[in-house]
C-alpha cells in the first residue's frame, strides 16, 4: 500500500459565521488519484484550495508527510495548481508561462549553501521541452495564450504546473470549460499524464461521470460534509445515504422496511436482498438501479405499474414507470410502449438497501424526470462563482 | 416628394452639426488665431507675428507657475497613480456588495463640484493648522530635542495634497475595470508557482492593468494642468499654477500674451487627450494582436539578463532624478530668502522683479489679487502668508483699523523721502507709520470723439438719453453710486441716506430709460475699443491702454470732479519675512523702479522725481516726446486732483445700504 502524503483533520471553515465546511477528516496517499465530487457549493473547492494553501482552515489541521501546514504561504508548498479556466499569464508566451516556477525557483549553491542560485537557463529550456512534449504542444512556445485553443490552454495550465516537478497537482474543475468530446479526450489524457509523472493528483469535479472514469479514490461531499469516501465502485454500488446515491449515477430511492437480514419489505412485499446489519423492522431507503430492473410480463412482476413516459437513448430506453404513485426510472433495451402495464423483478444483488439519512425522501422519486435532467445540465455550465472567488 | 424632404432633413442635419462645432470650437480657435497677432488687439488683426509667444518665454511669472503646474501635477500624478493602483487593487479584493459601495463613494468626489471640493479642502488645511500650531506650541513647550514649526501655512504642499486628492479617484476608476478583466485566479496561480503576493504583482498582476495605469496616469496629469478652482483655493500664496496665473493676467484684460499661453496650455491638455484615446482605441480594436512581435521582441530584451540590469538600472536612474529634482526645488525654495507679494494682475513691471532678485538674492513670490474685496477676505480667511500688499486707500484704512497692518521701518526704506508730500500722511494713514505710496490715478469719463457731439465735460453725460444704448456703467455698488454722486453734487464719502437714495434714483431711472448698454468692469476695454459703445468711466491708466488701440477714444475727469485713488505698500501683521520685505518696499520705492512702473502701468507714480523726470524718460526710451495731454491725464495735476475725492472707509450701516439698494437694481 502506498503512503499516506496529506491528512487534513478536524477541518472545519466559516466565512462570515457561515459553515462552508464541517469537520473534515480525510487521507490521501502519494500517487493517488483522489477526486473531490459534489454539487456547486458544496467545498470541495474549499477544500482544494486549502491543501493549494490559498486559504486557511478556521479550526483543525492540514498536513504533509505528516508535517502541519496550515500558515505555509503557496509558494513554499510542494503543491502545484490547475486552475479553473486555467489562469494562463496572457502576457507571456507558452513558453514562458511554463518556465514561470521555474524562474522563480531557488536552490542552495552546493559550493556555498547560504547562496541560493537560480536554475541555470539551459535547465529550464530542456525542462520546458520536455513538457511540451508530455503535452504534445512542442512548437507552440512562442504562441501566446490567447492564440490556443481551449484543450491547448488546458494542456499548457497542466504543464505549468508539473513542470515544478510537485509531489501534488491540484485540478479545480480542469475540464469545466472544455465541450463533451475533448472533455472525453482530456480524462484519458490526464490520467495517462498522472501515471507517467507518477504523482497525487487532487481533483475537483462536480461531474460524477468524470470522476468514475478517472479516480482512485472519490471523495462525495455536500453542504461541507464528506458523504462517502470509497473507490468507484464502492461509490457506485453502495452508496452511504440518499444524496450520494442520487449524485452518482440513476437510483429509484424507495422507503423500506428492513424485516430481517437480507430480507427487505417494499409496497407491501418482501424482497430478497444481500444487506444485513439493520436492527428487525428498520425503515430504511432502498436503492434500486434503473438498468438493474427486469421487465417481465405482468403476471410474473414482483410489483406491477404504468409506463408513463419512454425516451430512447441509443442504448436503451429509459422509461418512467409509475408504482402507486411513486415513479421509477427503468433502462432498459426492450421497448414498451406508453400506458403499458408492465410487471417487474429485481434480483437480489440489485437491491441496495441504506440507513435513513438526513436525504431521506429528498431524491430518488422521477416524477418530475425531465426537470431533473434540466438541472443536471444546468450544473455542467454554471460556473462555481461562490467557492472559487470572494474567499480572501 | 419624399426625396426632397429627406434631403432637406440631411441638409438640416448637416447644418445643425455644423453649428454644434461652430460654438463649440470658434472661441478656442479665435484665441489661437490671436495669439499670432502682431498688435495686442483682440478684436483687430494687424498681422502674423510670434512676439506674443517670445514675450510668453520671457514673462517669469508665467514661465515660473509652468514650472509650478508642471512640478505639482507630475508629482501628485506618480502619488496618486501609486496610490490609486494599490487602492484599486484593495477594492478589487473586496467583496461585491462592499466594493459597489466603495467605488460609488469613490465616484462621488469626481461628481461633485470643484468649488465645493476646492472650499472643503481650504477649509480642512486652515483647520487643522490652527490644530497643528496649537499642538506644536504644547510640543515645543513640552521638550527641546525636537522644534515643530509653530505656523504653517497654505502652499506647495497643500497644493500637492489637493492635486492628489482629486486625481486617486481617476486613477481608481481607469484601473478598477482592467483588475475585473482579469482572471481572478491569475495571482493565485503566480503564488502557486513560487511568487510571493509582492512577486505575483509585479510579475502578473501590473503586466496585466498596465494600461489601465498608464491611462489614469495620463487623466490624472491632464486633470492636475487642467485644474484651477481646487488650485486657487488650496495654493495659498506662495504658489501659483498657470491657470491661476492665466486667470490673474485677465483681471486688467485678456492680453495677446494670455491668447499664447492659453493656446498652448490648449495643445498639451488636447495632446495628452489624443494620446489616451488613442491608446484605449488600440487596446480594444487589436486586442494587441498587430504589436505583438515588436512588444514581444522588447519584452524578451528586458527579460534577458542584460535587458533586466538596462531596465532596472533605467528605473533607478529616473528615480533618483526625480527625487533630487524634488528635494533640489523645494530645498532651493526653502533655504533662499524669500518675500511674498500679492499686487494686482499686470501691476508691475516684471524686469523688477528679476532685477531686485538679482541684486538682493531674495527670492521675489509675486501673486495677485483680483480686487481689494478678494484680498481681503482671502486674509481674514487665513490661508495666505503675504509679506506685501497694496491694497487701496479705503482698504487700507479698514486693514489699519482692524490691527492687520505691521508698523513699517523707515529707516531701513530711505526711498521713502522721495515720495512726495502730496503723498505723505494721506487720511488712510495719517501719521506715516503703515505705507508707502505705490501708484495713483483719477477716475474719468472715456467716450469716443465720432460717436459724440463735442467734448464731453460732466458726468451728466452717464445719464443722457442721447447716448441711450452706448453708456457703460461700472459693475460694482460704490463706483457706479459715485458717478450719480458726483453730478447731484454730494461727497462720495456721504453718509447721508437721502443723498444716497437720490443718487440710486437717478442711476436707476436712466437703467430703465435704456441709458446704459451694460453694467461692466474689464470688458470696458473691449466694448471701447472695437467702437461698440461710446461712453464709459473708467481709470485714467486704462484709458491710455485703450487709446493705443483705439485713436478716437477721449478721457476726461468731469467738471463736478470725480475720485482719485492711491494704492499703497504695506505688510502684514506677523509678515514671516519683514526684513526682505523691506528690502523690496525701499526698492519698489526707488526713482528707477517708479519710471519703470510708470511706463508699464500708465498710472502715476507717487516718487517726486520720477514723476519730474518721467517724460525725458519716455523721449529717451522710445525717440520721440511725450505727448503733455497723455502726460497729465497719467498723472493728474494739482487742479485736477484738487477736484476728486479719494474714497473712504464707509460705516456699516452705509455699506449695508448700498448692498441693498445695488441688489434692488438687479444687476
Amino acid at each position: 500500500m502506498s503512503k499516506e502524503l496529506i491528512r487534513l483533520r478536524n477541518i472545519c471553515m466559516a466565512f462570515d459565521d457561515e459553515l462552508v465546511l464541517n469537520n473534515i477528516n480525510l487521507y490521501i496517499n502519494d500517487k493517488e488519484f483522489l477526486t473531490l465530487l459534489g454539487p456547486s457549493g458544496c467545498g470541495k473547492t474549499t477544500t482544494l484550495r486549502m491543501i493549494g494553501g490559498f486559504t486557511t482552515p478556521t479550526s483543525g489541521d492540514v498536513l504533509f508527510d505528516g508535517v502541519r501546514i496550515n500558515d505555509v504561504p503557496p509558494h513554499q508548498r510542494q503543491i502545484n495548481t490547475v486552475f479553473q479556466k486555467y489562469a494562463l499569464f496572457p502576457h507571456l508566451n507558452v513558453f514562458e508561462n511554463i518556465a514561470f516556477g521555474l524562474r522563480m525557483q531557488r536552490r542552495p549553491d552546493p559550493s556555498d549553501p547560504r547562496k541560493k542560485l537560480k536554475i541555470p537557463e539551459e535547465e529550464i529550456r530542456e525542462r520546458v521541452m520536455e513538457m511540451l512534449e508530455i503535452i504534445s504542444l512542442k512548437g507552440f512556445e512562442n504562441r501566446r495564450p490567447d492564440a490556443l485553443s481551449g484543450g491547448q490552454q488546458q494542456r499548457v495550465a497542466i504543464a505549468r504546473a508539473l513542470v515544478n516537478k510537485p509531489k501534488v497537482l491540484l485540478l479545480d474543475e480542469p475540464l469545466g470549460a472544455l465541450d463533451l468530446k475533448l472533455r472525453k479526450d482530456m480524462q484519458i489524457e490526464l490520467k495517462r499524464i498522472q501515471q507517467q509523472v507518477g504523482i497525487t493528483f487532487i481533483y475537483v469535479t462536480h461531474d460524477q461521470e468524470e470522476a468514475l472514469t478517472m479516480s482512485d479514490t472519490i471523495v462525495v461531499m455536500d453542504k461541507g460534509s464528506i458523504q462517502q469516501i470509497g473507490t468507484p465502485e464502492d461509490i457506485y454500488n453502495e452508496p452511504k445515504n440518499a444524496f450520494v446515491a442520487d449524485f452518482i449515477g440513476e437510483s429509484n430511492i424507495i422507503d423500506g422496511i428492513m424485516v430481517q437480514d437480507k430480507l427487505v419489505q417494499m409496497y407491501g412485499r418482501k424482497f430478497p436482498c444481500l444487506d444485513g446489519g439493520f436492527a428487525p423492522n428498520e425503515p430504511v431507503d432502498v436503492v434500486i438501479r434503473p438498468e438493474d430492473i427486469d421487465i417481465v410480463p405482468v403476471e410474473q412482476g414482483q410489483l406491477t405499474g404504468t409506463v408513463t413516459s419512454v425516451t430512447f437513448k441509443g442504448m436503451q430506453y429509459d422509461i418512467i414507470v409509475d408504482f402507486k404513485g411513486f415513479k421509477w426510472l427503468i433502462q432498459t433495451t426492450d421497448h414498451s410502449p406508453e400506458g403499458a402495464r408492465i410487471g417487474i423483478k429485481i434480483d437480489p444483488d440489485g437491491i441496495h438497501v441504506m440507513k435513513k439519512s438526513q436525504y431521506s425522501g429528498m431524491f430518488g422519486d422521477y416524477s418530475s424526470f425531465s426537470d431533473e435532467y434540466d438541472e443536471l445540465d444546468d450544473a455542467g455550465l454554471e460556473p462555481d462563482e461562490e467557492e472559487s472567488g470572494d474567499e480572501e | 416628394m419624399r426625396g426632397t424632404t429627406r434631403n432637406h432633413g440631411r441638409a438640416f442635419n448637416r447644418v445643425f452639426t455644423a453649428l454644434v462645432f461652430l460654438f463649440l470650437y470658434a472661441p478656442i480657435l479665435l484665441l489661437i488665431v490671436f495669439s499670432f497677432n502682431k498688435g495686442n488687439s483682440n478684436t483687430v488683426w494687424t498681422g502674423f507675428s510670434l512676439d506674443w509667444y517670445r514675450q510668453l518665454f520671457h514673462n517669469r511669472l508665467i514661465m515660473r507657475s509652468v514650472y509650478t503646474t508642471l512640478l505639482v501635477s507630475l508629482l501628485a500624478t506618480v502619488i496618486a497613480t501609486f496610490a490609486g493602483t494599490f487602492a484599486a487593487i484593495g477594492f478589487y479584493s473586496l467583496r461585491r456588495r462592499k466594493r459597489a459601495v466603495l467605488n460609488t463613494v469613490n465616484n462621488i468626489p469626481m461628481m461633485n463640484a470643484d468649488i465645493v471640493t476646492g472650499v472643503a479642502l481650504c477649509l480642512f488645511f486652515v483647520a487643522f493648522f490652527s490644530f497643528w500650531s496649537d499642538f506644536a506650541v504644547w510640543f515645543n513647550g513640552a521638550q527641546s530635542l525636537v522644534t515643530l514649526p509653530e505656523r504653517l501655512t497654505l502652499g506647495f504642499g497643500t497644493l500637492l495634497i489637493a492635486h492628489v486628492t482629486f486625481n486617486i479617484p481617476y486613477v481608481i476608476l481607469s484601473v478598477g475595470p482592467k483588475l475585473r478583466q482579469m482572471d481572478k485566479n491569475l495571482v493565485d496561480a503566480a503564488q502557486d508557482l513560487g511568487c510571493t503576493w509582492m512577486q505575483a504583482f509585479w510579475k502578473v498582476i501590473l503586466p496585466e492593468i498596465k494600461p489601465g495605469i498608464a491611462s489614469g496616469a495620463l487623466t490624472a496629469f491632464t486633470m492636475s494642468v487642467d485644474d484651477f478652482i481646487i488650485s486657487y483655493f488650496t495654493a495659498g500664496s506662495s504658489s501659483s499654477t498657470l491657470a491661476m496665473t492665466i486667470y490673474g493676467m485677465t483681471k486688467k484684460r485678456v492680453t495677446p500674451e494670455i491668447n499664447a499661453v492659453s493656446t498652448l496650455l490648449f495643445v498639451t491638455v488636447l495632446a495628452l487627450l489624443v494620446v489616451v484615446n488613442l491608446r484605449e482605441a488600440r487596446m480594444e480594436r487589436t486586442g494587441s494582436q498587430e504589436r505583438r512581435p515588436r512588444s514581444q521582441r522588447l519584452t524578451t530584451f528586458f527579460d534577458s539578463p542584460r535587458g533586466r540590469w538596462v531596465r532596472r538600472g533605467a528605473a533607478g536612474a529616473l528615480t533618483a532624478a526625480f527625487l533630487a529634482a524634488v528635494i533640489l526645488l523645494t530645498g532651493a525654495t526653502n533655504a533662499q530668502p524669500t518675500v511674498n507679494v500679492c499686487s494686482w494682475g499686470e501691476y508691475i513691471d516684471e524686469d523688477l522683479i528679476t532685477q531686485f532678485e538679482e541684486e538682493t538674492g531674495i527670492l521675489v513670490n509675486y501673486q495677485t489679487a483680483d480686487s481689494n474685496e478678494t484680498l481681503y477676505s482671502l486674509l481674514k480667511s487665513g490661508g495666505a502668508d503675504y509679506d506685501v500688499i497694496v491694497p487701496s486707500d479705503y482698504m487700507i484704512s479698514q486693514l489699519i483699523e482692524e490691527d492687520m497692518l505691521e508698523e513699517l521701518d523707515y529707516s531701513r526704506i530711505p526711498n521713502y523721502a522721495l515720495i512726495s508730500d502730496r503723498f505723505k500722511g494721506l487720511t488712510y494713514d495719517p501719521q506715516e507709520r503703515y505705507t508707502v505710496p505705490y501708484a495713483w490715478g483719477t477716475v474719468g469719463i472715456i467716450y469716443n470723439e465720432t460717436m459724440v457731439d463735442g467734448p464731453i465735460t460732466s458726468w451728466s453725460a452717464m445719464f443722457d438719453d442721447q447716448y441711450a444704448g452706448n453708456v457703460l456703467m461700472f459693475r460694482n455698488s460704490r463706483d457706479a453710486l459715485a458717478t450719480a454722486l458726483y453730478y447731484l453734487g454730494y461727497s462720495v464719502n456721504t453718509t447721508d441716506e437721502s443723498q444716497i437714495r437720490e443718487a440710486f434714483q437717478l442711476l436707476r431711472d436712466a437703467k430703465s430709460r435704456g441709458v446704459y448698454q451694460s453694467f461692466v468692469m474689464d470688458e470696458i476695454f473691449q466694448k471701447l475699443e472695437g467702437g461698440n459703445a461710446a461712453v464709459g468711466a473708467y481709470y485714467a491708466g486704462d484709458y491710455l491702454t485703450m487709446l493705443e488701440n483705439n485713436e478716437d477714444l477721449r478721457f476726461a475727469v468731469p467738471e463736478e470732479g470725480s475720485n482719485w485713488f492711491m494704492d499703497a505698500m504695506c505688510v502684514l501683521k506677523g509678515a514671516p519675512h519683514y526684513d526682505e520685505a523691506m528690502a523690496w518696499i525701499n526698492f519698489i520705492a526707488s526713482t528707477e523702479a517708479n519710471l519703470k512702473n510708470m511706463d508699464y502701468l500708465w498710472y502715476a507714480s507717487p516718487n517726486q522725481e520720477a514723476l519730474e523726470q518721467y517724460p525725458a524718460y519716455y523721449e529717451e526710451l522710445y525717440g520721440e516726446p511725450l505727448d503733455p495731454e497723455v502726460y497729465e491725464i497719467m498723472a493728474a495735476p494739482e487742479e485736477v486732483l484738487d477736484r476728486c475725492e479719494a474714497y473712504l472707509v464707509l460705516p456699516a450701516h452705509i455699506r449695508t445700504l448700498y448692498n441693498n439698494l445695488w441688489t434692488e437694481l438687479g444687476i
